[in-house]
């Protein structure tokens, strides 16, 4: 059971580093239009994605 | 802007300084609309008033808005997850403690998982609990107690009391430590901001989305000839502007060349376009659909039409009557109640056994933390809007629901709202010809035109063959068939001599006989006389209030059974006649579309807007009718009761448990376990609750 020493603090820093890695990415605006990144896979390359023009007016969270 | 009782604040600072006339915050929309002498306050003193209130102001652009409001919700995404997240793994080091057996679990491992609870526990407080802390103070400087207050302290004392037993054992705060349940409570509230920030963000941007009518530029035309692309806040009274077919105009003016249709549904409602020709007005806002237009400029910017309109609106909506929210009546005798309790608790233990006297008053306070409290309006009020929903209306504004309650009276518009906006082809006969063959012509003809009549009639769209075709405004559509023979359709009186006074539309060869007469009414919806009926039996007066004829106004009321009606009103009647009945001590529940409509939907106590009427009407509204199926609105105002009877009983709930746990704080018996279960269980039970609503 000795192990459980060092695996609590380990597994404290890994939380702390998850938490840093999630506020990255909402801050880098990633998860600001979830229903954009689905899409883009249809879209051709030279091609804008309609929606995102809308929902950034309407765009509700 | 943190929740709704933010706006009495900032209404409170800005009255208290020298100058200012008036100010009026919506909680809804976050606006603040303030009247102040410029002679004897300088706008930076009035921000800066603001700042020291703890709020930021920026000018009323759709930009700056909406990027703070994107800062807003990504701040908001990272505490709420910081807090969830980290409070699960809290949970999970409380754990061993909880099932552990006597002995099994060593002095210095407990220790350990303690303080990797701590080191967790310490972003959600520092970070996490901000906005509460924020919010408790700005409360308690305006000298109020709100809900923000028990719940700072709750979170307060707990962490202290828990890092005091955690750093000293056996210290004055005793050794047991509530990191799992502190963590948790302050994620369940973050989860339920959450939500009320997303409501709060889509009527921000609805209200927004009304300055998308106006174009982006315009095409002047010089004197010189030749023509310039400029923004419209660069054109200037006097001058020419040319609209193609598909632009919206930038200013209001009157035409000088050109024909055409154009669509003003922004300004009236009515999807029906309206023909225009030189010497008409046309307004900002409104769409040209087809033809070129040169217009002269008569007023721009905020004097035209739609933005005067749009004041009114706004005028109207920030002196809405205001509701009491039931918590916020709650929150100040709770507050003082729980406070009052922990000090006696502290003084009777300091006579009994004052080394635990610290103790007993800590527990008493971590006992009371609100969450159920705190969880039960949000949790009933999100589920009630997701049943609306799931019927056709949505909620912009959820405390909506607190204010349906007490409606008594619901007046409707007609045109577009409890009647289809647009005609149908009622009855049809030719006194000596085929009726039904000459239909099928007559509509095919209607379909090349774009008057409403014309419309109504062309329902399948097929044109078939015509030749020569005139469209003459006022009086119908001419042209010749693939024999050559001329026929027109139009007005009785222009097709032939002497007309049929029951119709309203004819059809026939120039001159000569048979001719088809048509008959077009508006229709009622069809669930128009069911829902005004429902409305009736639960013991709600109706009203009809139009800007319709008095006459077709009467008829639509017989036909639905409403007794109070009134035709030919204008926007301003209209506001008075709510105003009215609000003065009478009537709770209104306006039904309504179209921008004419704004200003009283604004001004009643509920409104709900119809999901096709103009964008105006929508973004004002607390609600939008998106599926037209009138029968919602009873069923809204039956589960607004039904909301409230729940929320009575969560709150009911929340005394209970604090009923039920109290005696045990003051006994000095609270173990971290059932402290926290029960704030689990009373959360639980208040969302659990809550769920009853969906069906």
């Amino acid at each position: 059971m000795d192990i459980l020493y060092l695996l609590i603090p380990f597994s404290v820093v890994l939380v702390l580093l998850i938490v840093a890695v999630f506020g990255w990415a909402v801050n880098s605006g990633q998860l600001e239009d979830l229903a954009k990144e689905g899409e883009r896979i249809l879209l051709d390359e030279d091609q804008v994605p309609q929606s995102s023009a809308r929902k950034e007016s309407s765009a509700s969270d | 802007m943190h929740c709704a009782a933010c706006s009495g604040l900032i209404e409170a600072a800005l009255l208290k300084l020298p100058g200012v006339a008036a100010a009026s915050v919506n909680a809804a929309s976050a606006r603040l609309s303030l009247r102040w002498q410029p002679a004897r306050l300088a706008l930076a003193n009035v921000l800066s008033a603001l700042q020291a209130a703890g709020y930021r102001a920026t000018p009323d652009v759709a930009a700056p808005a909406r990027a703070l409001r994107r800062q807003e919700r990504r701040q908001a995404l990272w505490r709420l997850f910081v807090a969830g997240f980290l409070g699960m793994q809290v949970m999970m080091m409380a754990t061993p403690a909880y099932v552990a057996g006597a002995g099994e679990l060593a002095p210095d491992l407990d220790q350990l998982l303690r303080w990797a609870s701590w080191v967790l526990t310490l972003p959600v407080m520092a970070f996490s609990a901000m906005p509460f802390f924020v919010g408790a103070g700005r409360q308690l400087r305006a000298g109020r107690l709100g809900m923000e207050v028990p719940v700072a302290l709750g979170i307060a004392v707990t962490f202290i009391a828990s890092s005091g037993a955690l750093f000293d054992p056996g210290g004055a705060f005793g050794r047991e430590v509530y990191f799992d349940s502190l963590t948790m409570f302050i994620a369940l509230l973050l989860l339920a901001r959450w939500f009320e920030l997303g409501a709060r963000h889509r009527a921000a941007e609805a209200l927004e989305a009304v300055a998308d009518g106006l174009p982006m530029a315009a095409e002047r035309l010089l004197d010189g000839g030749g023509s310039e692309r400029v923004p419209p806040e660069a054109l200037r009274v006097g001058d020419r502007i040319r609209v193609v077919a598909g632009e919206a105009f930038a200013a209001d003016g009157q035409v000088l060349a050109g024909q055409g249709w154009v669509n003003e549904a922004l300004l009236t409602g009515e999807s029906a376009p309206v023909a225009k020709a030189p010497g008409d007005a046309v307004v900002a806002g409104s769409l040209n659909l087809d033809g070129s237009l040169v217009v002269a400029v008569q007023r721009v910017g905020a004097d035209t039409t739609a933005q005067g309109i749009v004041r009114l609106m706004q005028q109207a909506q920030s002196q809405r009557p205001r509701v009491g929210g039931v918590l916020d009546r709650v929150a100040a005798g709770f507050t003082a109640g729980v406070l009052l309790l922990a000090l006696s608790a502290g003084l009777a233990w300091w006579w009994i056994e004052p080394a635990r006297a610290v103790a007993v008053a800590v527990a008493v306070l971590i006992v009371t933390c609100p969450c159920a409290l705190t969880l039960a309006a949000p949790a009933a009020w999100l589920t009630a809007s997701g049943a609306l929903a799931r019927r056709g209306l949505l909620l912009a504004d959820l405390s909506a629901l607190e204010r349906l309650c007490n409606v008594d009276t619901v007046i409707f518009d007609k045109t577009g709202t409890v009647s289809e906006d647009r005609l149908r082809l009622q009855r049809h006969w030719a006194p000596g010809g085929d009726a039904d063959r000459l239909l099928a012509m007559a509509r095919g003809l209607a379909a090349l035109s774009r008057h409403p009549h014309a419309r109504a009639l062309a329902e399948s769209g097929d044109a078939g063959d015509w030749f020569d075709v005139h469209e003459l405004p006022g009086r119908g559509i001419e042209a010749r068939d693939a024999s050559g023979r001329l026929w027109r359709l139009g007005a009785p009186a222009w097709v032939a001599d002497p007309p049929d006074p029951a119709a309203r539309l004819a059809f026939g060869p120039a001159g000569a006989a048979p001719v088809l007469w048509l008959d077009l009414a508006e229709l009622p919806r069809p669930d128009a006389a069911e829902a005004v009926a429902a409305l009736h039996a639960a013991g709600r007066r109706v009203g009809l209030l139009s800007g319709d004829q008095p006459a077709a106004v009467a008829r639509m009321a017989a036909q639905l059974q409403i007794d109070g009606w009134r035709g030919g009103a204008t926007p301003q009647d209209k506001l008075a006649a709510v105003k009215q009945s609000q003065a009478r001590g009537e709770r209104v529940l306006m039904v309504g579309d179209g921008i004419n409509d704004a200003p009283v939907l604004a001004a009643a106590d509920v409104c709900i807007a119809m999901g096709q009427g103009a964008m105006l009407a929508r973004a004002h509204a607390d609600a939008l009718l998106v599926s037209n199926r009138l029968m919602a609105v009873p069923q809204a105002l039956a589960l607004a009761r039904r909301t409230r009877r729940v929320l009575h009983q969560n709150l009911a709930w929340a005394a209970l448990y604090n009923l039920a746990c109290v005696p045990l704080a003051l006994a000095g018996w609270l173990p971290p376990l059932a402290a926290g279960i029960g704030m689990a269980a009373s959360s639980l039970i208040v969302v659990l609750n809550a769920q009853r609503l969906a069906r």
